[in-house]
C-alpha cells in the first residue's frame, strides 16, 4: 500500500469521525507485510485532515512534511496550562511539517505492548520519558517479536551539550532531558489556627508533633509515591528505608493511590502536608490563591528530580524531522516556553525564564535521584518489599 | 404440584419446538421464518459478539498466566496460588471488604426498594428513575466529594461542631470504603427488589389474607419468597463489583486497604503481565464461582406464578393516622436522613466544589468548559463532543443490549443440563477485571489480529459500542431471567397453542408481565455504558470518540473545578436521560 492512499483512507476516517458520525469507523483490514502501515490511534482528527489535504505530494526526500509526536495526556490536555498547543504552533510556523500528537491513555506502555505484539506504529518521537520507563522498555525488549532496539540514540544534535549536569539519565544516549521537576512536600501554613510549620528533616517528620499530618502516595500506583519512597531510600539505605517507613504508618500517614486523590484530599484541608511538586506556588498564585496553603518544603534540603526525556522511535520514519524537533526542544526561548506552560524547570542552563520565575517555582538546595543502572537492580525489589509490608488488608 | 407440572410441559415443549418451528417456518413463508428464528439468532449474534470482543480478547491476557516463554508452563499462576501473601492476605481482605460492602448496600438499598414499591407520593416515578445515578459517577469524583462531606474539614463536621459536637476523624478507613461502596450499590439493590416489588401479584397477597394469615405473616410467605431472588441479584452483583473494586479503597483507604484489583494494576503498570494476568484470574475464578452458585440457586426458587396485578400504593401521607402509621412514616423520615447523607451530600459537595474556589462562588470552572469547547485545539477533549458520544454510545448500546439480553433471558429459561455453567459464562463480563479487559481490547482489537495475510483491527464508535453493549446486557439478562423463570408456563403454552410463534410470544406476553424488570435492566444497560471508562479510552485512542467520563478525567487536574463542572454535566444529562428511558418505557409497556 503506497502512503497516498493510506492518507486519503485515513483522511475519510478522520472526516467520518468529525463529523461525529458513530456507527462507522469500526473495523479495518490492512494487509501484513513490509509495506504496512496501520491506524494511527492519533487525538488529532481535523490537524491530520487538512494535513493530508495539503500535501499530496510525495513527500521531498531530505525532510518527512509530518511528524508524529506521542506523549502523556496532559502534555496536551491539562485543564490548567499545558504546552502542547503552543508548541505544535511554534515547530510549524518554522518547519514545512504538521505536528500530530499521539496520547495514548497507557503513554509508553501502549508503544511497550505494540513492539512485543509485533505492530508498526505511527509515532517518530516521544516526549515525557522517565528513568522508570526506559528500564520498562529495556526489560520487555526480548518478549514476543520485540527484539530491535525501540528507541534510537540521539547522537550528537545541538543542544544536547547545554543541558545541565546531573539531568542526563539514560546511559545508552536515546533520552534526552528537556525539563526536570522534584518532588518535595506541600504544606499549609494556615492549619493549626496558623501555627502549623513543616518540620525540615525526615526525622523530625516522625515525631509525635506531626502525627496524622502527612498525606503521601502509594509507590505501586503513583509517580510521586514511587519518588517519595525512593527519596527515603536514599536517605535511610535499602535496609533502612521499610522501618522508616514503619515509623512513617505509627505517626498516622495517609497513603492514598493517586497524586490526584491525595491532593483533593489536601485542598479538603484534611492534613497539613502532602507529598507533591515544588512548582505548587506557581499555580497558586496563577489562580490568585493564598500561598500560605501552598508552602514548600525540601525535606533534609532535598528534593527528588525526576528529569523528563524524550527520544526518537528506532524506526520513525522521519529521523530527519524527529531529530530538527529534538533540537528545537532544546533551544532556550522553546525551553523557557515549555518550563512555564509544562510548570516545571528547563533542562539547560540558559533559558530565558521571566525574573519572577523562581519566586514560584521552587529548586532545591540539593537534588538527589537514583542513576538508571541502580533502579535497574533494585526497583521492583524495593517496591515489592513495600508493598509486601504495607500493602494489602 | 402446580410447579412439576409446569416444569414437565415446559420440557415437553422445548424438546417438541424445534421441529414445530421448522414446520410453521415452512408453511408461512420468509417473514414468518425471520420471526421464528429471531431468538436463535439474538442468541448466535450474542455469542459472537461475547467471542470476538469479550473472550477472545480476555484469552490473549489470561494466556499470560500459564505461558512462559511460549511454553505452557502454569509458572506465573502457580506462583501467586502458592504466594501466602495473595492467596491469604489480599484475597481475604478482598473478600472480606465486599462482603461488608454487600451487607451495607443491602441494608441502604432494601428500605428504598421498599418506599419506591409501596408508597404513593409526588415524584416517586422521577425518583425512582434518578436512583441509578451514583452508579455513573467517576470514582475520583466521588473520593473527592467523600473529603468534602466527611472529612477533616468537611460539612458533617462543620455541622457537628455547629451544634456543639466532637469532629470525627472519618477518612481515611476502611468504613469509608464500604460507604463509598454503599453509595454505587445500595441504588443498584434498590432497582432491582423494587422492580420485584412492583411485579408481586396482588392476588396472592389477598389469597393468604382471606385465609386469616396476618398481614406480617403473608408478607412473610408470599412478598418475601418473590423478593428474595431480586435481593440475592442485588447482592450478588454488588458483591462481584466491590471484589474487583481499585479506585475507591486507593483514595479513601489508604494503602493498608489494597485489594486485588490494585496488584493487578500495579503489576500491569510494571509490566508483569504473568503476575497480572495470574492474579486476574484468581479474581475472576472467586467472582465467577460465585456468580455460578448463586445462578443454581436462582433456577431452584423459580416458582411460578401469573403476576397480572400487582399490589396497590399506600400514600405516603395517610389520611388518618394510626400508630403503626406513624412508625412508619418516622422511619422513613429517618431513612430520608441517611440517604440525604450517603447519597445527596457527596453529590451536592460535587456540585459545590464546580461552582466555588476556597469559598467563593465562581463560575469559572463552568467557563473553562465553554472557553475549551469555544478556543480549545482540535487534538484536546472538548465537553460538549463529550456529550454527544456518551448519548449516541449509550442509545446504541441500550439498543443492542436490551434484545440481547432479553434474547438471552428467554432462551436460559429452557432447561437443560449445565445451563446454569452457561448462564454464568455470558455473566463473565461483569467478572473480569477491567485492566484484564482493557489490555486484552488492546491486543485483540486495537493491535489487531493477523488472518489471510491481512490485520484485522477494530477500533473506533462501533467497537466502543460494542464493548458497552457486552458489559451491559449481563444486567438485562439477571432482571429479566428471574421474573420470566417464574412466569406462568400455561399462558405462553396457551399462546403457542393458538399459532403465536415464540418470538411473538414473547414480545406479546411474557415481557408486558416482566415489564418493570425490562425497563430496570435497560436503565442498568444505560448506567454502564454512560459510565463505562476502561474499554471506551483504550478503544477510542485519543480519537474524536471520547465519553463524559473520560473528558473528566482529562479535566482532573490541580484543582477540582473543570473536572467536577464535567462531573455534574454528566449528572445532569444522566439524570435527564433516566428520566426520559423510563417514561419511553412506561408508555411503551401500555
Amino acid at each position: 500500500m503506497t502512503d497516498a492512499n493510506g492518507r486519503s483512507r485515513r483522511r475519510f476516517l478522520r472526516a467520518v469521525g468529525a463529523a461525529g458520525v458513530a456507527g462507522l469507523a469500526g473495523c479495518s483490514a490492512e494487509p501484513t507485510g513490509d509495506e504496512a502501515t496501520s491506524e494511527p490511534p492519533a487525538g488529532t482528527d481535523d490537524d491530520q485532515t487538512t494535513t493530508a489535504a495539503t500535501t499530496t505530494g510525495e513527500p521531498t526526500e531530505s525532510m518527512a512534511d509530518t511528524l508524529v509526536v506521542a506523549t502523556y495526556p496532559p502534555f496536551v490536555n491539562a485543564p490548567s496550562t499545558s504546552p502542547g498547543a503552543w508548541l505544535k504552533r511554534e515547530f510549524e510556523s518554522e518547519f514545512d511539517a504538521t505536528l500530530v500528537y499521539q496520547t495514548p491513555d497507557s503513554e509508553l506502555n501502549y508503544y511497550i505492548e505494540r513492539a512485543v505484539q509485533g505492530v508498526d506504529f505511527e509515532a517518530d518521537v516521544y516526549v515525557g520519558l522517565d528513568t522508570g520507563q526506559l528500564i520498562d522498555v529495556d526489560g520487555q525488549r526480548g518478549e514476543g517479536q520485540f527484539t530491535d532496539p525501540l528507541f534510537a540514540e540521539a547522537g550528537e544534535i545541538d543542544g544536547i551539550d547545554t543541558i545541565r549536569d546531573g539531568l542526563q539519565f539514560d546511559p545508552q544516549g536515546r533520552a534526552v532531558p528537556f525539563d526536570t521537576g522534584y518532588i518535595s512536600m506541600v504544606w499549609n501554613a494556615t492549619m493549626d489556627d496558623g501555627e502549623f510549620v513543616a518540620p525540615e528533616t525526615f526525622e523530625e517528620l516522625t515525631e509525635p508533633e506531626f502525627e496524622g499530618d502527612l498525606i503521601a502516595q502509594n509507590p505501586t500506583t503513583s509517580t510521586t509515591g514511587e519518588a517519595f519512597m525512593l527519596h527515603t531510600i536514599d536517605a535511610f539505605g535499602a535496609d533502612g528505608y521499610l522501618d522508616y517507613w514503619e515509623r512513617l504508618q505509627d505517626n498516622g500517614v495517609t497513603v492514598l493511590g493517586s497524586w490526584s486523590d491525595s491532593y483533593s484530599a489536601y485542598l479538603s484541608e484534611e492534613a497539613p502536608m502532602i507529598v507533591s511538586y515544588s512548582t505548587d506556588q506557581v499555580f497558586a498564585s496563577a489562580e490568585g490563591q493564598d500561598l500560605d496553603k501552598h508552602q514548600i518544603r525540601f525535606l533534609n534540603d532535598q528534593g527528588y528530580a525526576n528529569p523528563e526525556g524524550m527520544a526518537r522511535f528506532a524506526d520513525s520514519d522521519a529521523p530527519r524531522l524527529a531529530e530538527a524537533f529534538m533540537e528545537f526542544m532544546l533551544r532556550p526561548e522553546i525551553q523557557a516556553g515549555i518550563a512555564q506552560r509544562n510548570v516545571a524547570f528547563p533542562a539547560i542552563a540558559d533559558a530565558p525564564l521571566p525574573d519572577d520565575y523562581a519566586q514560584y517555582a521552587k529548586e532545591p538546595p540539593e537534588s538527589v535521584t537514583f542513576t538508571y543502572d541502580e533502579l535497574e537492580a533494585n526497583l521492583g525489589t524495593w517496591t515489592d518489599e513495600w508493598a509486601r509490608r504495607f500493602a494489602g488488608g | 404440584m402446580d410447579r412439576r407440572v409446569g416444569a414437565a410441559l415446559r420440557r415437553r415443549v422445548s424438546d417438541a419446538r424445534p421441529g414445530r418451528l421448522l414446520r410453521r417456518a415452512r408453511a408461512a413463508g420468509p417473514a414468518a421464518l425471520a420471526e421464528r428464528s429471531a431468538l436463535p439468532l439474538l442468541a448466535a449474534v450474542t455469542a459472537l459478539l461475547l467471542a470476538v470482543l469479550f473472550y477472545y480478547p480476555v484469552a490473549t491476557v489470561f494466556v499470560d498466566a500459564v505461558v512462559e516463554d511460549g511454553r505452557v508452563t502454569f509458572g506465573p499462576l502457580v506462583e501467586v496460588l502458592t504466594d501466602e501473601f495473595y492467596l491469604v492476605r489480599v484475597l481475604g481482605f478482598t473478600a472480606y471488604q465486599a462482603l461488608l460492602s454487600t451487607l451495607l448496600s443491602v441494608l441502604l438499598g432494601l428500605p428504598g426498594a421498599w418506599v419506591l414499591a409501596r408508597f404513593e407520593f409526588r415524584g416517586r416515578d422521577t425518583l425512582r428513575s434518578v436512583t441509578m445515578v451514583p452508579f455513573v459517577v467517576p470514582s475520583v469524583l466521588v473520593a473527592a466529594a467523600f473529603y468534602a462531606t466527611f472529612g477533616a474539614k468537611g460539612t458533617l463536621n462543620a455541622a457537628l461542631s455547629a451544634v456543639g459536637l466532637p469532629e470525627l476523624d472519618l477518612l481515611p478507613s476502611l468504613g469509608a470504603i464500604l460507604v463509598a461502596h454503599a453509595f454505587y450499590n445500595a441504588p443498584l439493590v434498590t432497582r432491582v427488589v423494587a422492580a420485584a416489588w412492583e411485579s408481586v401479584d396482588a392476588g396472592a397477597v389477598e389469597t393468604a389474607r382471606s385465609l386469616g394469615a396476618s398481614r406480617r405473616r403473608a408478607f412473610r410467605d408470599v412478598v418475601v419468597p418473590q423478593l428474595l431472588p431480586a435481593l440475592l441479584t442485588g447482592a450478588t452483583l454488588t458483591f462481584v463489583f466491590t471484589f474487583a473494586t481499585f479506585a475507591i479503597p486507593l483514595a479513601l483507604g489508604g494503602s493498608q486497604y489494597a485489594t486485588i484489583e490494585v496488584f493487578i494494576y500495579s503489576a500491569r503498570r510494571q509490566l508483569e503481565y504473568g503476575r497480572a494476568a495470574s492474579l486476574a484470574a484468581l479474581e475472576t475464578g472467586v467472582s465467577l464461582s460465585l456468580m455460578a452458585l448463586y445462578l443454581r440457586y436462582e433456577r431452584a426458587q423459580a416458582a411460578e406464578r401469573r403476576g397480572v396485578r400487582t399490589l396497590a400504593r399506600r400514600p405516603l401521607w395517610p389520611d388518618s393516622w394510626s400508630r403503626e402509621r406513624a412508625a412508619r412514616r418516622l422511619a422513613i423520615a429517618g431513612y430520608a436522613v441517611v440517604v440525604a447523607f450517603v447519597f445527596v451530600a457527596p453529590l451536592a459537595s460535587m456540585l459545590y466544589a464546580s461552582v466555588s474556589v476556597d469559598g467563593r462562588f465562581t463560575l469559572d470552572a463552568y467557563r473553562f468548559l465553554l472557553e475549551r469547547q469555544a478556543t480549545g485545539a482540535t487534538f484536546q477533549v472538548k465537553p460538549f463532543p463529550a456529550i454527544v458520544n456518551s448519548l449516541v454510545f449509550g442509545a446504541a448500546a441500550l439498543a443492542v443490549a436490551l434484545p440481547l439480553g432479553v434474547a438471552m433471558g428467554v432462551l436460559t429459561t429452557r432447561r437443560f443440563r449445565g445451563r446454569w455453567l452457561v448462564d454464568a459464562l455470558s455473566m463473565a463480563p461483569l467478572a473480569v477485571s477491567g485492566i484484564v479487559v482493557g489490555l486484552g481490547l488492546l491486543r485483540g482489537l486495537v493491535f489487531g489480529f493477523e488472518a489471510f495475510g491481512y490485520r484485522f483491527t477494530v477500533t473506533g464508535a462501533v467497537a466502543i459500542v460494542a464493548a458497552h453493549a457486552v458489559g451491559a446486557y449481563p444486567f438485562v439478562v439477571r432482571t429479566v431471567a428471574p421474573p420470566l423463570d417464574r412466569l406462568d408456563r400455561a399462558l405462553v403454552e396457551s399462546a403457542r397453542a393458538l399459532g403465536a410463534s415464540r418470538a411473538r410470544t414473547v414480545l406479546d406476553v411474557e415481557l408486558p408481565l416482566v415489564w418493570p424488570g425490562v425497563v430496570a435492566g435497560a436503565a442498568f444497560a444505560f448506567a454502564i455504558s454512560i459510565g463505562e471508562f476502561d474499554a471506551t479510552v483504550i478503544l477510542a485512542e485519543g480519537g474524536g470518540t471520547y465519553t463524559m467520563p473520560v473528558a473528566v478525567e482529562r479535566f482532573i487536574g490541580r484543582r477540582l473545578g473543570p473536572a467536577t463542572a464535567m462531573g455534574t454535566v454528566l449528572l445532569a444529562v444522566t439524570a435527564a436521560s433516566f428520566v426520559v428511558i423510563e417514561r419511553v418505557g412506561g408508555e411503551f409497556r401500555g
